[in-house]
């Protein structure tokens, strides 16, 4: 759930980006001296659009944030389960060497 | 919802200034741009010179499109802050990724002493047969007080049950000696080592 709300905020620099790509082009075609009409609507067209998205989209992850956020700081951790998981490979490996040696004890 | 949160000032005002920015500056970037277009626009008549008219449009439509692109960065920072806002308070994916990763890691470490479990089970079994070949070789050289895994467990059973008669064999004849110290002490040391290593994994 987290990592989608983080994709959505990284699709928005994107169209941040045609934001800008869709202005500067619109400004290119108007300093020429005979302008593309149908390239200057399809433009225009893209720049509202993303205008749009970009504030839709930020407008509700905002409206999202003020519902869930409680100001305090989150103090869970998997730092028990990680601790007890190494522990677990600590005694997987010390076996290993006990095995080794076991091995090497019973070669001929 | 019925219910209206009382958030915390500092998150309050932090978010209410989120709002305030993506406001502005979609503004900006829209009335830059359509007053970049209105300045497009060749009129006939002007009051100035056209030359000076045309360096005033030139610097005004300059001015508007850096305004145009700081508004663009600005939106940039915004969505960076929201990121950042979102990675530290958004309590239920938060909540979410630490039982997913707690989850994963008990799994990891049960499959591990699970096998670990079995190994030990095998490698016992196979440590018997061993220690049976082993002692039963003429290369073993041990003494009274050192008796392998199977006598050790052949004498306990009998202590256990006094009234069973145990067959006499030499290992037998050698430990009448030292009777009182292996009643108490019914672990024999097999090379050393304790019959409750293998039990320590």
């Amino acid at each position: 759930m987290a990592n989608e709300r983080l994709r959505a905020l990284e699709e928005v620099e994107k169209e941040i980006a045609t934001i800008l790509q869709c202005a500067g082009n619109i400004v290119l075609e108007l300093s020429k001296d005979k302008h593309n009409a149908s390239l200057l609507d399809r433009q225009l067209v893209q720049f509202q659009g993303s205008v749009n998205r970009v504030e839709s989209e930020l407008s509700g992850q905002i409206r999202y944030l003020t519902q869930v956020a409680t100001g305090q700081p989150h103090e869970g951790s998997t730092y028990s389960a990680r601790k007890d998981c190494q522990m677990a490979l600590n005694r997987a490996e010390y076996a290993k060497v006990k095995l080794g040696e076991l091995g090497r004890t019973c070669e001929p | 919802m019925a219910t209206q949160r009382v958030l915390p000032q500092s998150k309050e005002s932090l978010l209410q200034n989120y709002n305030k920015r993506l406001k502005d500056d979609i503004r900006s970037i829209l009335d830059n741009l359509t007053e970049i277009i209105k300045t497009a626009k060749i009129e006939d008549e002007t009051q100035v010179a056209r030359a000076t008219q045309a360096e005033q449009d030139h610097y005004e439509m300059h001015v508007r499109a850096a305004n145009i692109v700081r508004a663009g960065e600005s939106l940039m920072k915004l969505v960076s802050d929201l990121k950042q806002f979102l990675i530290l308070n958004d309590f239920p994916s938060v909540n979410d990724a630490i039982s997913l990763q707690n989850q994963q890691l008990r799994s990891l470490q049960e499959e591990c002493d699970k096998k670990l479990t079995s190994l030990r089970d095998e490698i016992a079994i196979d440590l018997y047969e061993l220690e049976e070949e082993y002692y039963s070789s003429s290369y073993s050289q041990w003494d009274s007080t050192d008796l392998p895994l199977y006598e050790a467990y052949r004498r306990r059973d009998s202590w256990a049950s006094p009234g069973s008669s145990c067959s006499s064999t030499q290992g037998d004849r050698e430990d009448v000696e030292g009777p009182p110290s292996q009643e108490t002490n019914p672990q024999h040391h097999l090379n050393g080592h304790g019959t409750s290593s293998i039990e320590k994994l």
